[in-house]
């Protein structure tokens, strides 16, 4: 989901996708913590739907 | 000659114009960038009486640098020309204590250049200068919604004063408090931005912030204990002394292998007040403070493998004092007196977010 994120707000640019990432730590997403495998949870998965909302990306 | 830059002491703002007038006879400046010590009184307007035709932004200053110089009492003037910035379009956002609303602000910025699409296309063109009015206090949030609405780099620094005047930002014949300048540079030959910090990971341990008031910038929580015996614990130090650690061991969000530093104000309460809010969900690591010049001359060294044409130092305030206690101000002055560039001490940076007791540096090509 956090990739998602990343990679629809970046449209492929490299520089733009490294920026979206530290945006998102900044904002309190520790964006490194999670892989596609980690157990899913529902305060980190809602505040990903509020920052892709807010970059105007759907998820 | 694309960019100089002065240092100049006057006898008031427009004795201070008149000097830099005289000094820059014969160059035509597209953008002047000034940090004016407090105690010159509206220094813009003097500014803009002798260069009508350029845009010119600024900030009051604590103390300035120029060069290898440092002083205070002086006005720092970068002015560059259009062999290196080709246009340059400036916005001020006011009353940003108030929930800042950017989308219009940098659509209307974006738009000034052809669109979006243009500016991305040739994002190694465009870069983002942003000089806050320190007083309102809400530097971070304004960052993370800036963030959100424009993909452009901005770079800057909030406000200082000396012990006489008020802190302010300029952007023309206009002067304002409890506002942001923010100025997009198309440049020539394009421009790097760098951030560094002389603080390093002391501890591996992340720390969660659990509970904390983004907005009035108090941290109360860790892994849902409080936040001051967490991090008692994390130096192995007693808890009613943390108040000593504070400066030499602020808090650091670690994204990636960039660090961005987040300093202690004072125990408040149950919690403990930054300098710079911390969301919910954040982790951080504890950090250990190093050498400021060792450590700013290894970033340069890195960054900037070329002759640049204008280099500008927003140097936090923290590090300034420090430089100063530690008798390390011709060294650290020596590193910028290696280019043409200008700086201050600033009460907090400006990169990607709000950052504390840190360099953010815009080098212009």
């Amino acid at each position: 989901m956090i990739q998602q994120v990343i990679s629809q707000k970046s449209k492929g640019n490299m520089i733009i996708a490294n920026s979206v990432r530290t945006k998102m730590y900044l904002k309190g997403i520790a964006v490194d913590k999670y892989t596609a495998g980690s157990p899913d949870d529902a305060a980190v998965m809602q505040k990903v739907r509020e920052v892709a909302k807010e970059f105007g990306v759907i998820v | 000659m694309a960019v100089k830059t002065l240092s100049i002491k006057g006898a008031d703002s427009r004795d201070m114009a008149r000097q830099a007038h005289d000094a820059l006879a014969g160059f035509q400046p597209k953008l002047l960038l000034f940090f004016a010590s407090s105690i010159y009184e509206h220094p813009e307007t003097a500014l803009k009486e002798v260069f009508p035709d350029s845009e010119i932004i600024g900030s009051s200053s604590h103390s300035e640098y120029c060069n290898a110089s440092f002083t205070s009492g002086s006005v720092s003037i970068m002015a560059l020309d259009s062999d290196s910035i080709e246009d340059v379009c400036i916005q001020i956002v006011e009353n940003i204590g108030i929930e800042p609303e950017l989308r219009e602000t940098l659509d209307g910025m974006h738009n000034y250049y052809g669109g979006v699409d243009e500016v991305l296309e040739n994002y190694d063109r465009y870069v983002g200068v942003v000089l806050f009015e320190s007083s309102a206090k809400v530097e971070e949030i304004f960052m993370d919604r800036l963030g959100t609405v424009t993909d452009l780099l901005f770079v800057g620094g909030s406000s200082s004063a000396a012990d006489r005047g008020e802190s302010l930002v300029y952007a023309n014949n206009q002067c304002y408090s409890g506002a942001a300048v923010l100025a997009i540079l198309k440049t020539v030959n394009g421009y790097d931005v760098l951030k560094t910090q002389s603080a390093h990971i002391l501890s591996e341990r992340k720390l969660l912030v659990t509970k904390s008031d983004l907005r009035n910038r108090i941290l109360y929580e860790f892994d849902h204990r409080p936040c001051g015996e967490v991090y008692a614990e994390v130096l192995g130090v007693p808890q009613d002394e943390i108040q000593d650690y504070f400066v030499c061991n602020p808090l650091g969000v670690v994204a990636d292998s960039e660090i961005f530093v987040r300093t202690f104000n004072q125990i408040q309460g149950d919690g403990i007040t930054l300098h710079c809010g911390l969301p919910e969900g954040t982790e951080v690591n504890v950090l250990k403070i190093g050498n400021i010049v060792e450590d700013t001359k290894k970033a340069l060294d890195a960054a900037i493998p070329y002759q640049p044409a204008g280099v500008i130092n927003f140097n936090c305030l923290y590090r300034t004092l420090e430089i100063l206690n530690e008798n390390q101000v011709e060294p650290y002055c020596a590193l910028f007196g290696r280019y043409p560039s200008i700086g201050f001490s600033t009460n907090g940076e400006a990169f990607f977010g709000h950052i504390n007791e840190t360099s953010t540096v815009l080098v212009i090509k």
